[in-house]
């Protein structure tokens, strides 16, 4: 049987995979170290240092997190279409060094599918799937990496020669039409249209234009909300008159009523709120420097401090304020933001406010300061 | 060291790297039940398989479609606008009908996505006569109709005086 007189696009081939695979390749990395950091910044390790200036570092290296990651859906989309004709080549099967790279491409972009979906879902707070995303997104990033590292180990040869040429086969583009130049530009025009119409949630002065960002950057008191006090059931509890924040060092404790808070010596910071699903603002915080409120109940400087909410346990009911962000002149537990009292959804009576920091560890409604025993 | 050396040597360098990091994450996903790794498993093969089977036979429909009715210049910007189109509903997928929305948080999927995708369809399709009016009225450089010639293109020689 005659086969289709349909030839693949002259436009496919290994000169624009090759250079669109480079593009890809470095939004993978960068996508990568800063999702790790995100990590390693939740889950703590010995080894891993992370300072608490510049203030708005976390906002750039998670913004970047997504930004770079969104980048690679255009990448990605191109890449696999300069490629997929390669799917039906002949032999299908082949002997086993085929099938072993046929497999390695197949977990290659079934990884890179999974973590580009699960993380776009994630930043609109979308869950169909049924597993719990951080971990599952954790684990799968490394089996991504290991397969574009296995990819690029597999291509080096055929990426260097198909560099090392010139961009336009001429005999193969006929004299109207686009060229593979026009591809390269296409696709690059692609992964600004993708960061314009989203990055607005973390870069202010694209807002207006980020008509698909998941968060407008608008909320009470101009900042949005990841997470609310319905959502946390702590309604009542933070409304309670006769609610106390607790501070503990041992066997000194110290309550305090929100007066007693709001009587204490007030600090203001411009800070930025940044969330690890991508999104960020910058405001004004007022309240009581946390290194003061934990010198009045004799905590040493070089102690964790363990934050306890109001909200029932649960992943983010408390969390672990390392020594070297709980002495920072900027780490408040705020009371005010923008001028008024906080709102409810944003942590009243008290949160906490700390430079450099993933807005889930920022705990809300606090309950209880805990001096951990260094 | 010959550039030989040095390349198989990257090569086993990233091939091992690649495979421990690899390994690595199949070790975490692995501590999951058994039900959870299926749905993983199944997510990560039915994205492999709406791609493959649907998604890319579906562009190369309307690319082989598309190239016999659009002719001439006109082909370069429509193709151009129909990566950017697939980007946008791409994107817009989690947050059009805002699956994701919570009535106690206001804050989330918080735009008019509908109208925000149809003003960005509208203006990426806005710029498909434009970009055709500029590559018609701006001049051919000579360099792009020598790359546009194939080695077996000659010209005739000037005339003999």
């Amino acid at each position: 049987m005659k086969r289709p007189d349909v030839k693949p696009s002259p436009l496919r081939g290994t000169p624009v995979t090759a250079r669109v695979g480079m593009a890809l390749g470095i939004a993978i990395v960068v996508c990568f170290a800063t999702g790790l950091i995100s990590h390693f910044i939740q889950h703590p390790q010995p080894w891993f240092y992370w300072p608490t200036r510049p203030v708005w570092l976390y906002r750039v290296t998670q913004g970047l997190h997504v930004i770079s990651g969104i980048a690679a859906i255009p990448l990605l989309v191109v890449k696999l279409w300069s490629v997929w004709p390669k799917l039906f080549e002949r032999p299908i099967f082949g002997g086993l060094v085929r099938q072993l790279e046929r497999a390695s491409i197949l977990v290659l972009v079934a990884s890179m599918l999974f973590q580009l979906s699960t993380g776009l879902l994630n930043t609109a707070q979308w869950y169909p799937f049924g597993f719990f995303f951080t971990t599952s997104h954790y684990a799968m990033a490394y089996v991504a990496f290991g397969a574009v590292l296995v990819h690029v180990a597999v291509k080096l040869p055929v990426i260097r020669r198909a560099l090392g040429e010139p961009l336009d086969d001429v005999a193969a583009v006929g004299p109207v039409g686009p060229s593979r130049r026009t591809v390269l530009w296409g696709t690059g025009a692609a992964v600004g249209l993708a960061t314009v119409v989203t990055a607005g949630q973390t870069i202010p002065w694209l807002r207006k234009a980020s008509v698909l960002a998941p968060r407008s950057g608008e909320g009470p008191q101009g900042v949005p909300i990841n997470r609310s006090a319905a959502q946390a059931r702590v309604l009542r509890t933070a409304r309670a008159p006769d609610y106390r924040l607790t501070v503990t060092n041992g066997d000194v404790t110290r309550a305090f009523s929100v007066d007693d808070l709001m009587a204490m010596p007030q600090t203001s910071h411009e800070l930025p709120i940044a969330c690890v699903e991508g999104w960020s603002v910058s405001a004004r915080w007022t309240g009581i420097v946390l290194a003061d409120l934990l010198a009045s109940v004799g905590g040493s400087p070089n102690s964790d401090v363990r934050m306890i909410s109001l909200e029932p346990p649960g992943p983010y009911s408390r969390t672990t304020l390392p020594a070297r962000h709980a002495r920072d002149s900027q780490t408040l537990i705020a009371l005010k933001l923008n001028g008024e009292v906080l709102d409810v959804d944003h942590g009243y009576p008290c949160r906490l406010i700390a430079p450099s920091r993933p807005g889930v560890l920022q705990t809300k409604w606090l309950a209880r300061i805990e001096v951990v025993p260094s | 060291m010959t550039a030989v050396t040095g390349l198989r040597i990257s090569r086993g360098l990233l091939g091992a790297a690649g495979i421990a990091a690899g390994l690595y994450g199949g070790w975490l996903l692995w501590a999951n039940p058994l039900e959870v790794i299926i749905r993983i498993a199944v997510w990560a093969g039915v994205g492999v398989i709406v791609h493959d089977f649907v998604f890319a036979p579906l562009c190369a429909v309307i690319g082989v479609a598309g190239r016999r009715v659009i002719r001439g210049r006109w082909w370069t910007p429509v193709s151009v606008a129909g990566l950017f189109t697939v980007v946008l509903l791409l994107l817009a997928v989690p947050v059009y009908t805002r699956p994701g929305a919570n009535p106690t948080n206001p804050t989330v999927v918080d735009r008019n996505y509908p109208l925000g995708l149809t003003i960005a369809l509208a203006i990426v399709w806005a710029c498909v006569p434009v970009a055709y009016l500029v590559g018609r009225l701006l001049p051919v450089r000579e360099d792009q109709v020598v790359e546009q010639e194939s080695a077996e293109h000659v010209d005739g020689q000037p005339p003999a005086l």
